[in-house]
């Protein structure tokens, strides 16, 4: 490293411009409103009011009321993911549901298909005969990651140990097919998963 | 060992490392103020977690992932601003402190950087973590935190030699 001793001086010497007066105010009003909140035994509705109260008087210190905004940007920018998720685990509960039943369906008809028919008639003919109109048949699924993103690391509630966080956002295909009318029905739905990878450090 | 919870100044602490997170935060946003939020969020969700600030590598990676959170929740914005910056060559906050031209002209060459290589050089430099609290904050081993500082300097060496 003797090689860039020299370069490494004049970095040093290069000093990264100080921070405005005013983020040590904003630390320390958060600071403060930390200190109530976990004081505070009126729970969550007096945090609550209080936060109101700040918003209301943003005019006079807008200091709070730039911290209170951030806060409800980031819980507004957040509501959409949690919706997108939900709504995607609830079409997949539906799903694999519906695909359940199908196949409880299926096998009971062509056990009573296969009792009465003749055992010369043609498999073919035969699985088509013992297909109601109305039946479709799970005819492909297919799951496709489009981006995958590495969001660093993240603290756990109350863990002092990072985890390494992973966004999968993939579009996911589901298809039935019905033998007889040919018909066909596909679901098509984006979503996305975060996956939490433990971290150790040396 | 002090924990930043039971620590009556805390003030100190941050106003030590506040101007180094604030660089550290400016590789991905390029207005100060948006720096700011960012250094402010992660220091107050450090401070509240209990971490101690021994931990630093910690407070580092938040500043990080937050800062990857805030231009993925404003690329759109991010975007207009930087065409209108283009468009009307607006001042733009500078990061350092310059005494001379040559200190402008390594500023220049650092914001060149390939971006992995510049946040391994500012952590190091300017905030003096170890090749290990680097790796611990960027998620990657101690060597590759090593060769990227190394090629860093290399490159800057290269860029500011008289030709």
């Amino acid at each position: 490293m003797n090689d860039f001793f020299e370069i490494e001086n004049e970095l040093r010497n290069l000093r990264p411009a100080q921070p405005s007066p005013i983020l040590f105010e904003r630390v320390e009003e958060a600071m403060a409103e930390n200190c109530r909140a976990s004081v505070s035994d009126a729970g969550s509705m007096a945090k609550w009011r209080w936060r109101f109260t700040e918003w209301s008087r943003g005019d006079t210190s807008d200091m709070d009321g730039q911290l209170v905004r951030a806060r409800q940007r980031e819980r507004a920018s957040q509501t959409p993911y949690k919706w997108g998720l939900g709504l995607a685990a609830a079409a997949v509960l539906v799903l694999f549901a519906a695909i359940k039943m199908e196949r409880q369906q299926s096998g009971g008809k062509e056990i009573a298909q296969i009792s009465r028919e003749p055992d010369t008639a043609p498999v073919l003919k035969r699985a088509e005969e013992s297909t109601s109109s109305d039946k479709f048949v799970p005819a492909g699924a297919t799951r496709l990651v489009y981006n995958t993103r590495d969001e660093g690391l993240q603290f756990g509630r109350g863990s002092g140990q990072p985890v390494r966080r992973f966004r999968y956002q993939t579009h996911e295909t589901w298809q039935w097919r019905n033998p007889t009318t040919g018909a066909s029905l596909r679901v098509s739905y984006p979503s996305e998963e975060v996956v939490l990878i433990p971290v150790w450090g040396q | 060992m002090q924990n930043l919870v039971s620590h009556e100044n805390w003030k100190s602490c941050f106003s030590e490392v506040a101007p180094g997170l604030l660089l550290f935060a400016r590789q991905w946003v390029q207005s100060a103020a948006d720096a700011e939020d960012i250094v402010q969020e992660a220091f107050i969700k450090f401070w509240r977690r209990n971490h101690k600030i021994e931990n630093r590598a910690l407070l580092y990676a938040a500043v990080r992932s937050i800062a990857l959170d805030f231009i993925r929740r404003d690329s759109r914005r991010a975007r207009r601003e930087a065409t209108a910056l283009d468009e009307s060559n607006e001042f733009i906050e500078p990061e350092f402190e310059f005494e001379d031209d040559t200190q402008r002209a390594l500023a220049e060459a650092i914001n060149i950087l390939p971006c992995e290589q510049r946040e391994v050089l500012v952590m190091k430099i300017w905030n003096e973590l170890t090749f290990a609290e680097i790796a611990v904050a960027l998620g990657i081993s101690q060597n590759t935190a090593a060769s990227r500082y190394r090629y860093a300097l290399a490159a800057l060496r290269n860029t500011l030699q008289p030709k």
